[in-house]
């Protein structure tokens, strides 16, 4: 038992060996280091300082940015209205991309055209597409009022980003809007290896559609179903430019997040460190969501439920 | 929405990344192998390629009468200025020469941080006859830090023909504007085209009505802390807005109709009263075919007083490489013949003394410019134009609030206790 086992590999091979690893790694590892630890090593730092964006030398506060953050009310206000991204913004594309992806499945002739169509907001600049929405939503002349109007659906009409109560759910619904085409493609891509033949079994057994969805796709498709989960919801999370191009957090901080709001205070308010903070507990948040449903994918892969 | 996987975490990396410095810059200023020296002339983004072409226009002027100096102009987004200035500055690569602001919240900050350059002997060796209260404006610790923007002045816009088919004279109080407004509506045209989706212009709003209603030594006070800005008087100024908006008074949603979408709805005759700035004059002169008065918001007692304030002027970096031709380019721009230039091309009004007999220009600016000297030379009195005067964090709760008003998330009185928190922590 006390006996270690020995390799047979010579060592000057195993010293090559791990100079080649050390070689290979080394580009990946300088570039984390660069582009992720020191960046974030720099962040915690400012979290426990008091910048303003001006003095060189900002003063040491210790934890007076975390128990200011606890004791914040919007900052609870705007990771309130990131829970309720997280949830619908996640939950209504599965859907929503699930369904197309079904009808597409058998699609034969112009699938490609619907692909695209539904794909194509998804390629489109966040920025254009804000812009865009907000003149569809405009009170004045945009088409969703006019076409309430020409519905006699008039009592309806509202500045629909201007009105505390339903800018967020409008700023939502174009964000819905661009990424459930992204949704339907992976969930087109994760079909094709739905075993077919069972489908076919199935049917002749009598099972319904409802049924087939359960216990036949849905397993098949889940490490997939899983991965579009994590990407949805972890940018539930970081969700900012769709609302900063939109609304920028208003009208009076309905639709602030904690994205649009660590913003402003670090470069509107001059708060850099208060900012930073609110930027490091988002990450703090969603890295063991992240991990979780990563880890929940490995596992459902290892035991052969994948696609 | 679309994250890769590792994106959270990168957002705090890239924030950290902006907060070390690592934006974009420009190389810095130096002299060059011909003799001549460059200059870096940085200003907020104009609305038009036409304003940068005559600004470059105006540079090109001034390089033929100084050819040893070369002005290379750059134009930036207030928002990127807002990001990135301080940091470009602080790390000795920014602008030899920048618009910004001229209040303590703007310059003033600056020049806390020492990164404005001392113009005080400046001032004494080419004697720019800048309005004292203007020059009140760049004064930090004593120092003059920088060049006082163009005046501007807050009042109402009215389509007189409107008023005119509506037998409306001009409001001489408050209640006659209410008055108004009650006939215009009855009439089925919007009484006040307001706009409110960006924010700032809720600081306009309150500004206009609070300097009319306590004049220039009320807003002294309040300014300075004398006053809380939980007073009656400033319950009472954001409770006009909070009446005239539920007498249905403002254009519908207001929060969601941009600065240019609510300045149509007077260009277009579907609302009789614009509530903004003077440099809207010229805009309006030309974007309408019915005459327009301009008039300052109307007190409980009187005509009321117009808000003044100082736009963005130029400051001088404090690491600039070429101080001297910096300021000989501060000089041009303080000579009178550029400041009829500015008056007739660009319709702002600088910060001291032009002759404007024969300045070509429209009746509508003409009055504004009228208005302004009276401002300038102390013989009329003038409130203020409160966002200009106070901090980022007093600004936020104004906008918020007013927002909040305008929405009816919040009362006056929860607005005013905003704004006196605000200000206490500013």
């Amino acid at each position: 038992m006390g006996a270690a086992l020995q390799s047979t590999t010579p060592r000057v091979t195993r010293r090559a060996q791990t100079r080649l690893g050390i070689a290979l790694i080394a580009p990946l590892m300088l570039l984390v280091a660069v582009f992720f630890l020191f960046p974030l090593g720099n962040a915690i730092y400012y979290s426990f300082v008091d910048f303003d964006g001006l003095n060189p030398t900002p003063p040491f506060v210790g934890l007076d940015n975390y128990t200011r953050m606890f004791a914040d009310a919007e900052m609870w206000h705007a990771l309130g209205n990131n829970v309720i991204w997280i949830v619908l913004g996640t939950a209504i594309p599965l859907v929503i991309g699930l369904v197309q992806a079904l009808l597409l499945w058998n699609v034969r002739h112009a699938g490609i055209y619907y692909r695209l169509a539904f794909f194509l907001p998804y390629v489109l600049p966040q920025v254009a597409i804000g812009i865009v929405w907000g003149w569809i939503y405009n009170p004045v002349n945009g088409w969703v009022n006019k076409t309430l109007e020409a519905l006699g659906l008039g009592g309806l009409a509202t500045g629909w980003l201007g009105n505390p109560d339903t800018a967020f759910y409008a700023v939502m619904a174009t964000a819905i809007w661009s990424i459930t085409g992204f949704v339907l493609i992976i969930f087109l891509s994760a079909l094709r290896n739905v075993d077919l033949e069972q489908m076919d079994a199935s049917r002749l057994d009598g099972v319904n559609a409802g049924q087939q969805l359960r216990y036949i796709i849905l397993p098949q498709i889940m490490p997939v179903f899983l991965m579009v989960t994590t990407v949805t919801l972890v940018g539930g999370f970081q969700v900012f430019d769709i609302i900063f191009i939109m609304t920028g957090g208003g009208p009076a901080n309905a639709t602030n997040v904690m994205g649009t709001y660590a913003y402003t205070s670090a470069f509107q308010l001059s708060q850099i460190s208060y900012g930073t903070t609110l930027a490091l507990l988002i990450t703090a948040l969603s890295i063991p969501c992240a991990v979780a449903l990563n880890r929940l994918q490995r596992r459902l892969s290892l035991q052969g439920t994948g696609a | 929405m679309k994250i890769p996987g590792m994106t959270l975490p990168a957002s705090a990396a890239a924030l950290a990344l902006m907060i070390s410095g690592c934006t974009g810059t420009a190389p810095t200023s130096e002299g060059d192998d011909g003799g001549t020296e460059q200059i870096r002339y940085l200003i907020e983004q104009p609305e038009d390629a036409e304003t940068i072409e005559l600004i470059e226009g105006d540079l090109a002027t001034f390089e033929e009468q100084n050819p040893d100096i070369d002005v290379e102009l750059e134009v930036m987004p207030l928002d990127s200025m807002r990001t990135v200035l301080q940091t470009q500055l602080r790390s000795g690569e920014g602008p030899d020469v920048f618009g910004w602001g001229s209040g303590p919240g703007y310059a003033g900050a600056l020049a806390e941080a020492g990164l404005l350059y001392d113009l005080t002997a400046a001032y004494e060796e080419y004697d720019w006859p800048v309005y004292d209260f203007a020059k009140e404006r760049v004064t930090s610790d004593g120092k003059l830090i920088g060049i006082p923007g163009d005046i501007e002045t807050i009042g109402i816009f009215y389509n007189q023909n409107i008023f005119d088919e509506l037998g409306i004279d001009q409001p001489e109080n408050l209640s006659d504007l209410e008055a108004a407004a009650g006939r215009i509506d009855e009439a089925g045209i919007t009484p006040f085209a307001i706009s409110d989706k960006e924010g700032w212009q809720g600081g306009h709003l309150l500004s206009m009505a609070l300097s009319s209603r306590i004049g220039p030594d009320g807003m002294d006070s309040l300014l300075a802390g004398e006053t809380p800005w939980t007073s009656p008087d400033v319950v009472a100024a954001l409770n006009t807005w909070d009446q005239f908006s539920s007498a249905g008074y403002l254009t519908e949603f207001p929060t969601a109709l941009s600065y240019d979408d609510g300045n149509s709805l007077f260009y277009s005759g579907e609302a009789a009263i614009l509530p903004t700035g003077s440099w809207l004059a010229p805009e309006i002169q030309n974007g309408v075919d019915f005459e327009v008065g301009y008039v300052p918001f109307p007190a409980e007692d009187g005509q009321g007083i117009f808000s003044g304030g100082l736009g963005s002027g130029p400051l001088v970096s404090a690491n600039t490489a070429n101080p001297e031709a910096a300021i000989k380019f501060l000089d041009y721009l303080m000579t009178p013949e550029h400041g009829r230039w500015t008056i007739e091309n660009q319709s702002t009004i600088p910060p001291f003394p032009v002759d404007t007999e024969g300045v070509d220009t429209s009746p509508l600016f003409a009055q504004v410019v009228t208005d302004a000297a009276q401002i300038a030379d102390g013989t009329g009195e003038f409130g203020y134009n409160i966002d200009v005067l106070t901090t980022d964090v007093f600004n936020d709760a104004m906008i918020n609030g007013i927002q909040a008003l305008l929405t009816d998330q919040k009362t006056a009185e929860e607005v005013a206790q905003d704004l006196e928190t605000a200000f206490q922590a500013g």
